[in-house]
């Protein structure tokens, strides 16, 4: 079934989908997104109920598309992998389940190259995204607190989020060693903030927010796009998109909630649908003029996949920290690691972001699980030296990338429509291992300094595949990148991309900050040049 | 047939001893009713725990505990317990799980441990800020970031 044709179609509502929509809306120009997932409804998020920590490990709202059982997910081979993927389909994409952490990428990030001898340098840089990370910051309500030495000078709307006794414990355990630490750049509403209710540390944020205080892009940028004219239909799939005797892209065929098929017609496709949705359906989109799938002409769809290998590290403490409440992820973040210094034996590096504390029900299953909490007659005295006595970070390594690591499509494996599934095949680097050991060993030492007693560590996380980037790779030579500077496809000039397929490096911070800013940087680019966009 | 009114007491002795009470205010988690439950839970795999459930008490009665597992000597259960574990694989590894879960949901253990029983939203939780003085020291740091103009 055909639809009347529209003057751009986004593929995708999660983060960068979103903004897209919103800053294009202004043109008045007739937009509509295609989104498989459908709207949350936050009444029912875990966090209102009592059995919410079990949710975590299980359901609907757990990490892996593969154990959701959701027919809005699709499936993902993720065998060949040591790290699996962790996304989410509904309006907001995975801002639903994010942590919220919202660091801005460093400048020497989008010079790797020319810095450190590695991958490749970005078409664009710091400067350029600036004043998109900005507006981002505006849009999506940061909080944070100005001076950070890791970083160029930035303004942001919202104060930090509170450090809580675990927050101060874990910064003097940084100020003892004098590393560096800072309070984290959050996506979260810590104050009452256009609409949204301030945060009221709840703790669940990877569960979905009940309180509507994270930023997830369907509380911010979405409200005000619809307002303004976007069209949202949500429940719908896309199964390729379409193009034209002259290799122009005509629109995309897409699946309804009740199965029915629809062409919908659009004068410019953007692709929003992450960085294994995006190959995915670029790959899924053959014709007779590009055989090898959509854009593809380079051979790089799918290739150069970047996750963030990350370690986890976690120390026992001996007295209580309160750190069941309070954003999961956010409190303070270390960049001590991040730049290169090549006397530690690999090149980039990392960031370290604090974690808080489990729940009662998470304490249990942890100390069952790691041997520490027995049954019989000494079950209470080890639950006590657990129960609330636990910190530690996540450390985020940056990763290279590697024409092996990759996206394709599984032979066999199909979604609920019928539509092949992405598969993953990627292995860590030798750099990448060299950079956990070294993350694992700096981070017990300020868990230790700290006060921690006991430590351990986990790395690579398995679950931990939650960013996805790289496999539609911006650059200025077509035959070694997938679309250019502005994020137009090189063999496609009305198809742009903006999830974090289009990243070149990976940096070694969370990625939604950057990919959002990337889209509303194309937007402008689009909204600048629309009369001669397609000439 | 619905095997837990015969096997009720020694499931309650086993949950019992795998957390027992500690005074008035934490119960041990058999006498806090949480058999049902647990059995709930482990439904699919019911049959071979109570085929542990049936095991445990043919040989307390071996023992000599005519009234099966639940009525022996404490440090008797202990050492019987771990004994059938060992040759039931994964019997006590699903019952540990769901009764550390369910015990640690359980009104009268959150209220024990300080919180209120009530999940976070609506009320949520107050946080302090933290003491910003202890960011001078960092503050006072040259830039970690790299130009790269």
């Amino acid at each position: 079934m055909a639809t009347e044709p529209v003057d751009v179609l986004i593929i995708g509502g999660g983060a960068s989908g979103a903004a897209m929509a919103w800053s294009l809306a202004e043109t008045r120009m007739r937009i509509v997104c295609l989104e498989q997932g459908g709207w949350m409804n936050p009444a029912e998020y875990p966090s209102t109920r009592k059995g919410w920590e079990l949710e975590r490990f299980a359901g609907p709202y757990s990490l892996s598309p593969n154990g959701r059982g959701r027919r809005e997910d699709y499936p993902i081979n993720d065998e060949n992998s040591p790290i699996k993927i962790s996304n989410f389909n509904a309006v907001g994409g995975s801002t639903i389940l994010y942590a919220a952490h919202f660091p801005r990428f460093h400048p020497s990030d989008f010079r790797v190259k020319s810095l450190d001898g590695v991958a490749e340098d970005w078409p664009i840089d710091y400067t350029t995204l600036e004043p998109f990370y900005d507006l981002n910051a505006r849009m999506m309500g940061v909080a944070g607190l100005s001076g950070d030495p890791a970083y160029p000078p930035k303004e942001l709307p919202l104060p930090p989020v509170p450090l809580g006794k675990l927050g101060e414990t874990l910064a003097r355990g940084f100020n003892r060693l004098g590393w560096h630490w800072w309070p984290s750049d959050s996506a979260i509403a810590t104050k009452e903030y256009e609409g949204r209710a301030p945060c009221i540390n709840l703790g669940p944020c990877l569960i979905g927010c009940a309180q509507g205080a994270k930023g997830s892009t369907d509380v911010t940028y979405w409200p005000v796009a619809i307002r303004e004219g976007v069209e949202l239909r949500t429940h719908c799939r896309v199964r390729e998109i379409t193009v034209d005797e002259n290799g122009l892209a005509t629109g995309a065929v897409y699946i309804d909630a009740e199965g029915n098929e629809h062409h919908q017609r659009a004068e410019v496709v953007i692709m929003a649908c992450n960085g294994v949705g995006t190959p995915r359906l670029l790959l899924n989109s053959k014709s007779r003029q590009f055989p090898d799938g959509l854009a593809n002409s380079s051979g790089r769809v799918g290739r150069n996949l970047m996750f963030h290998p990350y370690a986890m590290v976690q120390g026992l403490f001996e007295e209580p920290l309160e750190g069941y409440k309070g954003p999961t992820g956010c409190s303070i973040i270390s960049q001590e690691f991040y730049e290169t210094d090549s006397s530690r034996g690999f090149v980039r590096g990392y960031s370290a972001e604090m974690l808080r504390g489990m729940g009662p029900v998470s304490t249990a299953v942890w100390g069952m699980s790691s041997g520490r909490l027995p049954w019989g007659t000494d079950h209470h005295a080890a639950y006590d030296r657990l129960w609330d006595r636990t910190a530690g970070m996540v450390l985020i390594c940056e990763d290279l990338p590697e024409l092996e690591n990759r996206v394709t499509l599984d032979p066999e494996l199909v979604d609920a429509d019928g539509i092949p599934a992405p598969k993953i095949d990627y292995r860590l680097s030798e750099n990448s291992r060299k950079m956990l050991d070294h993350a694992v060993a700096r981070s017990t030492e300020v868990l230790e300094a700290a006060g921690a007693v006991e430590t351990w560590s986990e790395a690579p996380l398995p679950p931990a595949g939650w960013h996805l980037m790289g496999t539609a790779r911006m650059g200025v030579d077509p035959g070694s990148s997938v679309v250019d500077a502005v994020g137009r496809a090189h063999d496609v000039k009305n198809l742009f991309i903006v999830d974090g397929s289009v990243f070149v490096t990976s940096g070694g911070v969370n990625p939604t900050n950057t990919l959002q800013a990337i889209s509303l940087y194309v937007a402008d680019y689009i909204k600048k040049n629309l009369s001669t966009l397609l000439d | 047939m619905d095997e837990l009114p015969l096997l009720e007491p020694t499931l309650r002795a086993v949950l019992n001893e795998l957390i027992p009470g500690r005074g008035p205010s934490l119960p041990g988690a058999g006498d806090l009713g949480l058999g049902d439950s647990v059995k709930d839970r482990l439904a699919d795999s019911w049959a071979g725990v109570a085929g542990a459930l049936t095991e445990l008490d043919a040989k307390a009665r071996a023992l000599g505990g005519e009234d099966g597992f639940a009525f022996l000597p404490d440090e008797t259960r202990s050492d019987l317990l771990r004994e059938v574990a060992g040759s039931h694989p994964g019997f006590l590894e699903g019952v540990v799980f769901h009764l550390y879960a369910g015990y640690y949901q359980h009104p009268r253990v959150v209220e024990a441990l300080g919180l209120e029983n009530r999940p976070p939203y609506p009320k949520g939780y107050s946080l302090e800020p933290g003491d910003p003085g202890l960011l001078e020291p960092v503050r006072d740091r040259p830039r970690l970031y790299r130009e790269t103009e």
